[in-house]
């Protein structure tokens, strides 16, 4: 392994431990040094990589949601409907699901910073959520609405669900047992046609 | 899948269409690109992203601008303007 693939492994490691304990332990409760022990790293050894926790946080936040948006642009060139779009977005959610929730429960704590690229992530999420809703409504087969307000329905059931994850599913993904079920709920309330939501409900 | 991201706004050009002028080329984005090709200014830029998370989310226009600002901070064109 080269000197710069070496050190691309080591930061690798950096973020993996920050994603672990983030989510495990919650952002408050997560110092460097713990950061440092679980990725086998000397304390200083984080801020070789990372000038300062926040610039560690606001990686993991920024490849969390390049993750996310990276695998819906790949849908969207398939010109997926707005279903599978969907579960693609709850595919990607369940990857990082106690990551995720844990910036949903403490995002009061997000630096501004930070806090302004996950609020920059979700519009982005919106904006490929976008494109197949406009071709089901120019189709009538979902109600005309404001974009933000659709985007706004659709994340706001789905971040109830993850914020309260202990609520829904304690032992394991809330998204795995309840995806579908939100999926085709969402698809039912916007839907024109019955035929629609009952024909898109099944992936 | 290209890791390339816009210098003005940080969204990824993966694809021609994407690109400023549809070449990869730049490292800007189409949205931040003038009809001649040239970069956007600054303000106009914010505007753009101000308006995109309006759309996107309904936010409130004093709250998107800031944040367009705080993200922009970030971003190798205008880390002058922080």
């Amino acid at each position: 392994m080269t000197r710069a693939a070496q050190k691309q492994h080591t930061r690798q490691r950096v973020i993996d431990a920050a994603t672990h304990l983030f989510a495990t332990q919650g952002l408050a409760s997560t110092k460097t040094v713990d950061i440092a022990k679980h990725a086998g790293l000397s304390h200083g050894g984080v801020f070789v990589h990372f000038k300062s926790r926040d610039a560690l946080l606001s990686e993991v936040v920024s490849s969390i949601g390049r993750e996310i948006t990276d695998r819906l642009h790949a849908t969207l060139q398939d010109q997926a409907e707005l279903p599978m779009v969907l579960r693609t977005h709850l595919n990607c959610l369940e990857l990082h699901e106690t990551a995720y929730a844990a910036f949903l429960r403490e995002s009061r704590l997000l630096p501004k910073e930070v806090l302004s690229a996950w609020i920059g992530v979700q519009s982005a999420i919106s904006n490929y959520l976008q494109a197949p809703a406009r071709v089901a409504i120019e189709r009538g087969l979902i109600h005309d609405m404001p974009m933000h307000l659709l985007f706004n329905t659709w994340i706001g059931l789905v971040h109830h669900y993850l914020m309260n994850r202990e609520l829904f599913d304690p032992d394991g993904s809330v998204l795995l047992r309840h995806g579908d079920q939100l999926i085709a709920h969402f698809i039912s309330l916007i839907a024109v046609d019955r035929k629609y939501s009952s024909r898109k409900a099944n992936f | 899948m290209s890791d390339k991201k816009c210098i003005s706004c940080g969204m990824p050009i993966r694809l021609e269409n994407e690109a400023a002028g549809n070449t990869t080329d730049k490292p800007y984005c189409q949205h931040c690109s003038n009809a001649d090709g040239t970069m956007k200014s600054y303000d106009s830029v914010l505007e753009g992203m101000t308006q995109f998370m309006i759309r996107s989310q309904g936010i409130d226009k004093a709250v998107a601008k800031s944040m367009a600002a705080e993200m922009m901070a970030t971003l190798p064109a205008w880390t002058m303007h922080k």
